[in-house]
């Protein structure tokens, strides 16, 4: 899907893509990038170094010793040249009537050194007179797992992807993209932007709230350029589609000159909380938060109310689930007496429990469709509007691994159970001592769509943020 | 005095700081709630006014040069009658002088004392990423300890106000505790939306605080007003 008429359409969706002064012997971009051409793209590389070409030609792809003589117009580009010949690879992008470049070339004016800085005010004036899109420089440039451009060797190709993603940080969009697939969920489209100083953060969240690909977007970022057009754009992506905003460096970085009781309280932090609220944003503090979000909005229904059922398979656990969903803001509510009625007809209360929260371990034993009975009773409980169901490593590995298929039937079951109700359903699968085992069964739960989440403390803290989204939207 | 005039003035004056009685004109012709207060110049014009304003009334020194009053010892409270006006009055003077040696007094706002009520603060900065931003609190140790405050980005809308309101900590204090009436929420919501528009209506303004409002069961009522504006 692509956004018609939008300056950077061509650009995120390229057909023609260089890649300009990438070196041997590693050849990180080419290969980065050989997905593109596998995909049917067409992939050239720009190297006049002669003794770069040979290794360039044998991974099969064109090179041109000059930028002029690429034969059609480049959709995207990536460049990792000295900073000292980036404006001269810059004014041949323009001439070639490509549309955009990624800059890896970094030395910039993140380094404060006057070249840098002259340097990247040439680059910024020649890219806005051509109305060029530069993104970066210092950055890794976009990703697009559908078409094989990458930026990085691990990063999946993917055609399924849902999350929109951008990052001032170039490690942390590569370990977001990389955290996110470990976690069974890929992205539509990524963009590390680096210095920020042509395409600001404003003008990607742009195109990806118009992008029916990007169902949600997320964003690491430490300052737009333009406070007040970043407030508008997050509040106008924030009508479309939830947008989940991991903000880095939140230490004040410094005291400002005031002379009002105001501005002394007006931290920039607290000034960033507020207008993520504002704007109805999603507000997150690191990767781990916003990947456990990002499974609850994309894998899980949305709560529609606060009152959760909790089904523990011992008693110990279903104090702890109790305890974090209650930290979290939410209730965990009596169930009505119909419901009661029919746990009590089958529970076995020796050593178990049918109140909320459950401990229902010595009922089930193994059994998925005792499993699938209460799974069913207590959705259709009017007090419930989600469920969290813990799953014991540390009990059931020992026969998961000896019978795969019971683990198989039983995340079949919850997939039913989840498709069947519009209250979320997730499940907390602690490693235990089974780290190994447990990391060794996360694709059956990816290719189920099953949002599993590591404690009870992350689950909670990701439906609490999906719930509070969802307070912001009534 | 138009905001346009109150700012020529002081502009004129060299002053990015309005006075206590400019900034409570400028702020109830925006239809904010604030105690009416006058200046006065002389003990005299002091004993006319609070006679006016009516009893118990209290007096503030108004100086461009000194903005910590009470450490000046330039505010006196609960002043109940005509005598007590006119020694608050020289008072007031001989303590800014001594405290301040060379302020410029230019006189001493009037006004009634209003009844104690739930303190809050409403106030305005501007920020260097994002503008103006409105801020809300409660008064007190609340705001000076424990930073319990929420800001919003001007302009803002109704539901960022009642948000504003609703996300501080302190917020059962305002719904009532221990047998406290509640405040008045709604009249709260109308002073951080009039102000939004009144510094939105007035990009000059740099910095504002009402500082503390009184919040009571029907209404709230600004008792100071602070507002810095830009150099010209």
């Amino acid at each position: 899907m692509t956004v018609p008429g939008h300056k950077l359409d061509r650009m995120f969706n390229p057909k023609v893509v260089a890649v300009v002064g990438d070196k041997g012997p590693g050849y990180m971009w080419l290969h980065n990038n050989l997905p593109f051409k596998e995909q049917g793209g067409k992939l050239y590389s720009v190297q006049l170094d002669p003794k770069e070409i040979e290794g360039i030609e044998k991974l099969g792809i064109q090179n041109f010793t000059s930028m002029a003589d690429i034969p059609e117009p480049i959709d995207y580009a990536v460049v990792a040249v000295p900073r000292q010949v980036s404006p001269y690879v810059l004014k041949d992008l323009i001439a070639n009537g490509a549309h955009g470049a990624g800059f890896f070339t970094s030395g910039f004016a993140e380094t404060g050194e006057e070249l840098g800085v002259k340097l990247q005010n040439q680059l910024v004036e020649a890219a806005k007179a051509a109305n060029f899109n530069l993104v970066g420089p210092n950055c890794m440039g976009l990703y697009l797992p559908k078409v094989g451009v990458r930026f990085n060797n691990d990063a999946p190709v993917a055609n399924d992807g849902r999350i929109g993603f951008l990052s001032q940080s170039g490690t942390h969009g590569i370990m977001f993209t990389l955290v996110a697939a470990a976690n069974g969920m890929h992205l539509s489209r990524c963009a590390s932007i680096g210095n920020a100083v042509v395409l600001d953060v404003s003008d990607y969240v742009d195109y990806l709230m118009q992008d029916d690909e990007s169902e949600v977007i997320g964003m690491y970022v430490e300052g737009p350029r333009d406070g007040r057009r970043f407030f508008a754009t997050l509040r106008e992506a924030c009508e479309r589609k939830p947008v989940v905003v991991w903000k880095g460096g939140q230490t004040e970085a410094g005291a400002r000159a005031t002379s009002s009781h105001t501005g002394s309280l007006a931290s920039s932090q607290a000034i960033w909380e507020g207008m993520v609220r504002q704007c109805g944003a999603i507000a997150t503090n690191n990767l781990d938060e916003t990947i456990d979000v990002m499974m609850a909005l994309t894998k899980a229904k949305r709560p529609k109310g606060p009152g959760m059922a909790l089904l523990a398979q011992t008693g110990g656990q279903s104090v702890s689930i109790t305890d974090a969903f209650a930290k979290a803001g939410f209730t965990v509510p009596r169930f009505t007496d119909a419901t009661y009625g029919e746990l009590q007809s089958f529970f076995n209360v020796i050593g178990g429990s049918y109140q909320n929260p459950l401990d229902m371990g010595g009922t089930i034993q193994g059994k998925v469709e005792v499993l699938q009975r209460i799974l069913d009773i207590v959705e259709a409980d009017p007090n419930v509007d989600g469920i969290a169901m813990e799953l014991s490593a540390m009990f059931a590995a020992r026969q998961w691994k000896k019978n795969p298929e019971s683990l198989d039937q039983m995340l079949d079951a919850l997939v039913a159970q989840a498709a069947k109700t519009e209250k979320p359903l997730v499940t907390v699968l602690h490693p235990a001592h089974e780290a190994e085992y447990v990391a060794s069964v996360q694709h059956k739960f990816h290719a189920r769509n099953l949002p599993a989440f590591q404690s009870f403390e992350r689950a909670a803290a990701a439906l609490r943020r999906v719930r509070e989204y969802e307070l912001g939207r009534e | 005095m138009s905001f346009a005039a109150t700012l020529a003035l002081a502009r004129a004056e060299g002053r990015t700081l309005l006075n206590e009685v400019e900034a409570k004109d400028l702020l109830r012709e925006a239809g904010v709630s604030v105690t009416n207060t006058t200046l006065a110049r002389s003990a005299a014009e002091a004993v006319t006014q609070a006679e006016a304003a009516g009893y118990p009334v209290v007096l503030k020194v108004v100086s461009a040069d000194i903005s910590h009053k009470s450490d000046a010892g330039g505010v006196k409270l609960n002043l109940k009658d005509a005598g007590d006006v006119r020694a608050a009055y020289d008072a007031i003077v001989a303590s800014c002088t001594k405290h301040v040696p060379g302020a410029r007094i230019t006189g001493v706002a009037v006004q009634h004392m209003a009844p104690a009520g739930t303190e809050v603060i409403v106030g305005m900065t501007t920020d260097p990423q994002f503008g103006p931003v409105m801020m809300f609190g409660l008064g007190g140790i609340m705001v000076e300890i424990l930073k319990d405050v929420s800001f919003r980005l001007v302009p803002l809308t109704e539901r960022d106000a009642g948000q504003m309101i609703s996300e501080i900590k302190g917020k059962p204090v305002l719904d009532g505790v221990r047998g406290q009436p509640p405040s008045d929420i709604a009249a709260l919501r109308r002073t951080i939306l009039q102000v939004s528009q009144f510094v939105e209506a007035h990009p000059e303004v740099r910095e504002l605080d009402l500082n503390p409002i009184f919040a009571y069961p029907d209404g709230a009522i600004a008792v100071d007003a602070r507002i810095v504006i830009s150099e010209a």
